[in-house]
């Protein structure tokens, strides 16, 4: 599929360029400002791609004319492969104005390939871009004869006779290789079709063989798709757009029925889901959930996606209504059906599914267990692991922490950045008596400590990282808190600093 | 014959809604003078509000929720235990740390941590309808948002559920609400433990609203290897640190 004027199309899309009249791209080639696209009109003034923009104007003086943008061009030929989605989830993308569509397996649901085409032809040009569509068998051959050609469709088998008149460059070679060709008198594709392979494969490279293979199916040519290809996929299309939510959310329960059944037939449940909604404008959301545990209960793949639109709301606008919703398992894993109880509820998977709704709604990564480490450096002692990623069983569960103290010896509450207190301590490496932070004084009645912390030599920036030594602190007023002395003092620093990095109970 | 006029404390029962009248769904803090004038215990399935009396004292607003719902999970199932935490709350005092200190098993306990106060309220709701949840803590930073409306919709999702929800307010909140009780809550100094450490955390406590009862003030400590609380009226320490705990010492070195 050939976008043949995607640059002039895209700012005549945005009404930047008029189209009705002659209109040309230009981009600065070798010191020279040259056309790169022109659009229909100026086309059949005799404007060609390459032709000096001065030239142009001399011929035509009222011509309108616009800076390239390859980078906005991009961007919108990405659109448009992600609006392709509706038709196969296999789409590549042909830098720089083609896509190449994988419809193997989908032409039925169309009506066969012609009207696959006719349609998806149709769609486009009524979003304003011209378009030249080909069917074939292979990627070669339906690119040479979507910038070629002039049937739509090659018949199966059809390839040689179908790109035999068309000219070489059609079989998508460098044009340096086409005029060396043309230079000894082979202009078609059918010049080059029946001569022995090894002269020509010496004189113009291996490339031109490849390419006659790969335009006639002797060698196997890949697509890389965009996106990746999920494993499983239900979707439904509507010949009215629907705009409501609430309809958005039944369809996506109905499509969780039928994927449902899809992963229960190859007993796997869904770790990560994607809804993608077709806007019949051609924009297109994707959304994604990723759940705790393999999921196949279509009302709780619908709840997961309820929170998570009410989180993208704003985002997800239906403007006239969407017309296709596809629902797809993106990451599966084995989900085997276990036996759960009559009487007694199953909290631990009520639980799970909590979980999954507050990380559908706010972020799986804001939904933590703290996990204890085997470090002693307080900032790392304990680190936040997102929830859906630990089982129960994997956590380590209680430290028992024996300690002469009946207080705790760790605060309930600590600042990611240690605060900056105003500290007087009688002796300088004894307790504070006084301390000031956030410009309030606290008279110290009791310390526990010192609690020396020295950092890890091995990681210790040359020695410019400190040795802390934390007090547990009670003040007049009974307020907890613990502090630490930067450095120690004579031998790290000479003037420690002071830090409060906690709050007891 | 007419009959005899009710007692005020009739009359108060009877303008106590149903549910926080059920003796069975309480948590018994085990000081029989507090679970007397709360009728038994704490409400469950009710949503109770906590706010410090002063800018020090958000670590006891933290330690006294993390110590109701620990002597909770210890009493109950050992269900799990969801912490909502607002963004600018652990900004400004500080993101949940030591809760294992405080008898909260860090195996049973999600932390959630919310962008906004509504969120913050949202998370509540759907955790307390939750019914494998014993207790939500949610740290609320700005009282604006929770009005009478929202704080009702509460109610009836922790009655629903079942659990133990608490709202902690970042500083002392006037606006009124539907919440079974309301507490103010500072630290007040220790009794210095047997070795000179600092002692046992020590609350004061004042109710200062409740649906069910009269309101009062009170001095509680809290045991964290017990997970009990103590009133802290004699220096215990001693006789407390005297106990001998070798199978607990075996079975930390076991593991």
């Amino acid at each position: 599929m050939w976008l043949r004027r995607l640059a002039t199309d895209r700012l005549a899309r945005g009404q930047h360029a008029p189209r009705e009249e002659p209109f040309v791209v230009v981009a600065p080639v070798k010191s020279a400002l040259r056309l790169v696209a022109v659009n229909g009109h100026a086309a059949h003034l005799g404007l060609t791609i390459g032709m000096a923009l001065a030239d142009a104007r001399a011929m035509y003086p009222r011509l309108g004319c616009a800076d390239a943008d390859p980078d906005a061009d991009q961007h919108l030929l990405s659109a448009v492969a992600d609006w392709c989605d509706r038709y196969t989830p296999l789409v590549g993308i042909d830098l720089p104005d083609g896509l190449i569509l994988e419809v193997t397996g989908c032409t039925h649901l169309f009506g066969g390939e012609t009207l696959l085409c006719r349609d998806l032809v149709r769609r486009l040009n009524a979003q304003g871009f011209e378009v030249q569509a080909a069917v074939a068998d292979t990627v070669g051959c339906a690119w040479g004869v979507a910038h070629y050609g002039v049937s739509a469709l090659v018949p199966s088998g059809a390839e040689r006779d179908s790109l035999a008149p068309l000219p070489l460059a059609a079989l998508r070679l460098a044009p340096a290789v086409v005029d060396a060709l043309a230079r000894v008198g082979l202009k078609r594709i059918a010049d080059v079709l029946d001569r022995p392979r090894a002269p020509l494969a010496a004189r113009f490279g291996q490339e031109l063989i490849r390419r006659i293979d790969q335009a006639l199916g002797h060698e196997d040519e890949p697509i890389t798709p965009r996106l990746p290809i999920p494993l499983y996929v239900a979707e439904r299309r509507f010949a009215d757009p629907i705009l409501l939510e609430a309809d958005v959310l039944g369809t996506i329960e109905f499509l969780a029925q039928e994927l449902a059944r899809l992963l229960e037939r190859r007993g796997e449940g869904a770790r990560r889901l994607q809804v993608a909604l077709f806007r019949t404008d051609g924009k297109v959301y994707r959304t994604e959930v990723g759940t705790g545990a393999p999921l196949r209960d279509p009302a709780r793949m619908r709840a997961l996606f309820a929170e998570r639109l009410a989180a993208v709301g704003e985002v997800c606008d239906p403007g006239f209504g969407f017309d296709v919703i596809r629902l797809s398992a993106l990451v599966a894993e084995r989900c085997d059906a276990e036996q759960t109880g009559l009487a007694t509820p199953d909290h631990e998977a009520e639980f799970a599914h909590l979980v999954d709704r507050l990380g559908a709604r706010f972020g799986l990564r804001r939904v933590v267990r703290l996990m204890p480490q085997d470090i002693h450096i307080p900032e790392f002692a304990i680190s936040a692991v997102p929830a859906h990623a630990v089982t129960m069983s994997g956590h380590p569960g209680v430290q028992v922490v024996e300690q002469d103290s009946q207080g705790s010896v760790r605060p309930i509450r600590l600042f990611a950045r240690p605060e900056p207190i105003e500290a007087i301590a009688e002796v300088p490496d004894g307790p504070p008596v006084r301390f000031k932070w956030r410009r309030v004084m606290h008279d110290v009645a009791y310390a526990e400590g010192p609690e020396r912390i020295a950092m890890e030599w091995w990681r210790d920036d040359q020695g410019r990282t400190l040795t802390r030594d934390y007090f547990r602190i009670e003040s007049r007023a009974g307020a907890r808190v613990w502090v630490y002395r930067e450095g120690l003092y004579g031998r790290e620093t000479a003037e420690p600093r002071w830090f409060l990095h906690g709050l007891f109970a | 014959m007419a009959e005899p006029l009710p007692t005020l404390p009739d009359l108060r029962r009877m303008l106590t809604p149903g549910h926080l009248r059920d003796a069975a769904h309480r948590l018994a803090l085990g000081i029989p003078m507090i679970d007397d004038v709360l009728g038994g215990g704490l409400p469950l399935g009710a949503v109770h509000e906590l706010h410090p009396c002063r800018p020090l004292d958000h670590g006891a607003v933290s330690g006294f929720a993390g110590a109701l719902a620990a002597l909770l999970h210890n009493n109950k199932s050992g269900k799990q235990i969801v912490w909502i935490q607002h963004d600018y709350t652990a900004m400004e005092v500080g993101a949940l740390y030591g809760a294992e200190f405080f008898g909260l098993p860090l195996s049973s306990l999600v932390v959630v941590h919310v962008p906004r106060v509504i969120d913050a309220l949202w998370a509540l709701e759907e955790a307390l309808k939750c019914r494998a949840v014993d207790a939500v803590i949610a740290e609320i930073a700005e009282d604006g948002a929770v009005d009478l409306t929202a704080t009702r919709r509460l109610a009836l999702a922790a009655r629903d559920g079942g659990g133990l929800g608490l709202l902690l307010h970042h500083r002392p909140s006037v606006t009124s609400s539907a919440s079974a009780t309301r507490w103010e809550i500072a630290s007040a100094p220790g009794v210095r433990d047997a070795f000179g450490g600092l002692g046992r955390t020590t609350f004061a406590l004042s109710l200062i609203k409740n649906r069910c009862g009269p309101c009062g003030c009170w001095t509680l400590a809290w045991d964290y290897h017990e997970r009990a609380f103590f009133i802290p009226a004699l220096p215990l320490g001693v006789a407390q640190t005297a106990r001998d705990r070798s199978a607990r010492a075996r079975s930390a070195r076991a593991a």
